[in-house]
């Protein structure tokens, strides 16, 4: 121990653990010293004030949260199915449509992120894509991908588990509830496929 | 007082995650001064506490998914906070006149004058001679006037390894100020 | 803490955030329509994500301003009828159960159904899923009463948030299977109950049978 470091007795006063009362005479002038280190410490409240609007500010065009990437890796524990035949005029030849729910093998809550299938039965459609609250209803943003010649468009988003709507957008300018989902009013005289995950 | 007042951290937590980003402006709202004399204290200035709490409010938000307790959501913020501090490099000698403007600001609105404001700009720069980690303790237990215990369990290490970097710190404190007074 | 000094900031930083969202995405007539129903409501507790989100629906559907503007003064009124609602139940200010209280009224459901799952007292959290199924399972058809009564027993019996989740899928097996919305949910609330009160039957988390697919059209 140097001669510059403190005695440990007067490191118990700085720690509140003694007075400078219980200090042996010899040490009491150190103990003053120490005090006096003290009397430095700025206990001043600080405000920040501006913080805010610039955090907002930096967020307005920042992505959103994101779940880990490790999170996304899940293992199917259940497939559900639903299937309902959807009778239509046959002009717009459009068969039926699928959901196919990959659940996640989770413990008690519930998963963050749900994988799930969309799929619609358009054999005469030139385009379909899918518009929702999850991609901010853009009709371009995410177009189903036909495979072959079966007329079968699907397209696989991860979404968080919460409640969404959407619907298909036929052609650029057709709307279309999803005929294997709840459906409920838009308040546009239109019919929103609702995904509660 | 409003219907539905002073929802709790874990409400506004999962409404941001749901997509309403604009109620995250209530938690800052909230937190921003809790730790700002923390973060002054370990980096120097009031300027620099902005510019650490106002980037480790965008860093808490970009990692909002990885919050485990959405109720606690000041601890874990302390944490990044922390973590904003610890990061930041040492603040060059050009930069100390700086620090005395700042302290000599603070002083005016206080008792004691030019005196104190001189005692405050002398250990505020011994501070910055310290590791973080001395600073660290010496601010939480000091400055923010928290025990041994309350620091252990928000550091999650043991009050015998803090009183050992504490000790340290009294000892540097006191070198430095001899040093230079 | 939020004190009058303070509340103008985060307003200002929520108005930031809205109008962010919604630049260039609605006309300006709407967008100032949906700032000011969601400062006001933001002031009073309520969330502000369905009516920009709705905003939003409305323009990318190409549906004229005033009727969009109608829709989103819509979703206001949905907002607060389920916020009342919630709160005669108990008090309950979680933004995510106001927005699922309003997705069921639009679904068809009333302020009492609403104020009735409440008053089963669970989380939030466990609420808001409530909700959320209770307005789907009328969107499948299920009438109010046999709705109200699945879901609440579901709540009531503590099972985590998957079971409720699964309702929905259950009624559509059912309903595929030939079985009406009303008895299909009738049957499953016996079953929630009886798991209640016995613990659950052997065989428990296994997906309910697939229905046969539909011909072919």
């Amino acid at each position: 121990m140097s001669e510059r470091d403190f005695h440990p007795l007067v490191k118990q006063l700085l720690d509140g653990e003694l007075t400078i009362a219980d200090l042996p005479a010899e040490l009491r002038a150190e103990g003053e010293e120490a005090l006096r280190l003290l009397t430095g410490v700025d206990r001043s409240p600080v405000e920040l004030p501006a913080v805010t609007r610039r955090v907002m500010q930096t967020l307005a065009s920042r992505p959103a949260p994101a779940v880990p990437a490790w999170k996304r890796v899940m293992r199917p524990r259940e497939i559900r199915l639903r299937i309902r035949p959807w009778v239509l005029a046959p002009a717009l030849a459009i068969a039926a449509a699928l959901i196919l729910l990959i659940w996640p093998a989770t413990p008690a809550r519930p998963a963050p992120l749900v994988t799930v299938r969309f799929v619609l039965v358009a054999p005469d459609a030139r385009e379909v894509s899918l518009a929702g609250t999850f991609n901010q209803w853009d009709a371009h943003a995410t177009p189903l991908v036909r495979s072959g010649s079966t007329g079968v468009w699907t397209a696989t988003l991860t979404l968080p588990a919460g409640q969404h709507q959407y619907a298909f957008v036929v052609d650029g300018a057709r709307w279309v509830p999803d005929p294997g989902a709840p459906a409920v009013d838009d308040g546009f005289g239109r019919r929103n496929s609702v995904l509660t995950l | 007082m409003r219907p539905g007042a002073e929802p709790k951290d874990g409400d506004i937590v999962r409404a941001v995650l749901a997509g309403e980003r604009e109620r995250y402006a209530v938690l800052v709202e909230r937190y921003r001064d809790r730790y700002a004399r923390y973060a002054a204290r370990m980096l120097g200035s009031a300027d620099a506490a902005e510019d650490a709490v106002q980037d480790a409010f965008v860093r808490a938000f970009d990692q909002l998914a990885q919050c485990k307790e959405p109720d606690n959501f000041v601890g874990w913020f302390f944490l990044i906070l922390r973590n904003r501090c610890f990061a930041e490099r040492r603040r060059s000698r050009a930069e100390a006149p700086l620090e005395a403007a700042d302290s000599v600001a603070a002083a005016d609105r206080t008792d004691g004058g030019a005196e104190t404001a001189e005692r405050r700009r002398a250990l505020q720069l011994a501070l910055m001679e310290l590791t973080p980690d001395q600073r660290e303790v010496f601010v939480l237990k000091h400055v923010e006037g928290l025990s041994y215990g309350q620091i252990a369990e928000r550091l999650s290490t043991s009050i015998p390894s803090l009183k050992m970097r504490m000790h340290r710190a009294y000892d540097r404190l006191r070198e430095q100020l001899r040093d230079h007074t | 803490m939020l004190t009058l000094l303070a509340l103008p900031l985060t307003l200002l930083g929520l108005q930031q955030g809205m109008a962010q969202r919604l630049a260039g995405r609605v006309s300006p007539t709407v967008a100032a329509l949906v700032e000011q129903l969601g400062t006001t409501g933001a002031a009073r507790g309520l969330p502000i994500d369905p009516l920009i989100q709705k905003a939003i629906e409305g323009s990318a559907k190409s549906i004229p301003d005033d009727r969009v503007a109608a829709a989103v003064r819509l979703v206001a009124t949905q907002l607060d009828t389920a916020a009342t609602a919630l709160r005669e139940g108990g008090p309950v200010s979680d933004t995510l159960a106001i927005a699922a209280g309003a997705f069921a009224i639009n679904a068809g459901l009333s302020g009492s159904d609403i104020t009735a799952l409440a008053r089963v007292g669970a989380s939030p959290q466990a609420l808001t899923v409530g909700l959320r199924v209770a307005g789907t399972l009328a969107a499948l058809g299920v009438p109010r009463a046999e709705n109200i009564g699945l879901v609440s027993t579901t709540l009531r019996s503590g099972q985590p948030a998957e079971s409720l989740l699964l309702l929905p899928a259950h009624v559509q097996s059912a309903m595929a299977n030939g079985i009406t919305p009303a008895a299909a949910a009738a049957g499953l609330s016996r079953a929630a109950a009886a798991q209640a009160r016995h613990g659950p039957p052997p065989g428990r988390g296994q997906p309910p049978p697939h229905p046969a697919p539909p011909p072919h059209p």
